[in-house]
């Protein structure tokens, strides 16, 4: 699969990416439905700054060692 | 047009998409092709981790899923070592999630405790069921078994801690474990917990960094 940083990415595109996927933001905390967008596996908000995106019904995590662990066991090593 | 393509307008580091890229990184990802990451440092170490050989093993033998995912934190918290704003990080994760307990659980594996604590079981196993019992046994009541040891604590906290925890619970294998500053203030206890707990025997594992001491209960000859 192939990999890609956001790490060097504008915000302005992530926004756009993210409104492409049915999300937003407030230009620090990923928004769905206006709402913060919490992590699945750790009820935190997800900032742009540090958000990852992920097949599997798209999924969006906090970038932590914890959630991105979780998602391997729980969709498998996809990467 | 590929993924570097994509890449218009790089400013000072910052890189814009243009509206097509976005939507053709959108199907690549709706097909699972793509996914969009921070960094490859953290995505490898969860792979590697993943895959390992000692979370393998400990797969075989820790049926809890919950506790075999907190061994596998430990683990990574040990590959952390030499980061220590992102092992810091994840011991709060950690501890967000689990609590005090998760955190020692994960404490445990990434000292090596648990894996010496495995060696002694092995040494007196009496069935592969009464083995698998013991590991999640330890893990589940972390507390009971292990004391680690924080730059806060003396000599004389430390003893009156010890020594009623292994009064009223009687574990096989207890252990206090300190590191860094703590290590010098586990090393400062040894003599007196030896003469204290007079039914256990001696083993340790220490290094500049980081002692441990296994105090393992003498089983009386018929």
């Amino acid at each position: 699969m192939e990999r890609l940083s956001l790490k060097e990415i504008s915000s302005n595109s992530k926004i756009e990416l993210l409104r492409e996927l049915g999300y937003d933001s407030d230009g620090e905390f990923v928004l769905e439905s206006g709402k913060k967008l919490l992590d699945r596996y750790l009820d935190i908000p997800i900032k742009l700054d540090n958000m990852v995106i992920l097949p599997g019904s798209i999924i969006i995590l906090d970038n932590n060692e914890l959630s991105l662990s979780k998602y391997i066991e729980e969709f498998g090593d996809v990467f | 047009m590929s993924s570097e393509e994509a890449f218009a307008g790089a400013v000072k580091g910052t890189i814009d998409w243009t509206v097509d890229a976005i939507k053709r990184f959108v199907i690549k990802l709706k097909d699972k092709k793509l996914a969009f990451i921070q960094d490859e440092e953290t995505i490898n170490l969860v792979k590697e981790q993943y895959h390992s050989s000692e979370l393998s093993f400990y797969k075989e033998y820790v049926s809890d899923k919950e506790v075999l995912f907190i061994v596998n934190m430990g683990l990574t918290l040990r590959k952390l070592q030499s980061n220590s704003d992102r092992r810091t990080n994840l011991r709060n994760k950690i501890f967000d999630k689990y609590e005090v307990n998760g955190l020692h659980i994960a404490q445990f594996v990434e000292n090596g405790i648990l894996n010496r604590y495995v060696g002694i079981l092995i040494d007196n196993m009496s069935s592969i069921t009464d083995f698998k019992d013991k590991i999640i046994y330890v893990l589940k009541n972390i507390e009971k078994h292990v004391l680690f040891v924080k730059k806060e604590d003396n000599e004389r906290s430390v003893i009156q801690h010890v020594t009623p925890s292994i009064a009223s619970n009687s574990p096989l294998i207890y252990i206090i474990s300190g590191k860094s500053s703590a290590a010098e203030i586990v090393r400062k206890c040894e003599d007196r917990l030896v003469q204290l707990l007079s039914d256990y025997t001696l083993e340790k594992i220490s290094s500049n960094e980081m002692e441990n001491l296994f105090f393992k209960r003498v089983i009386p000859k018929e």
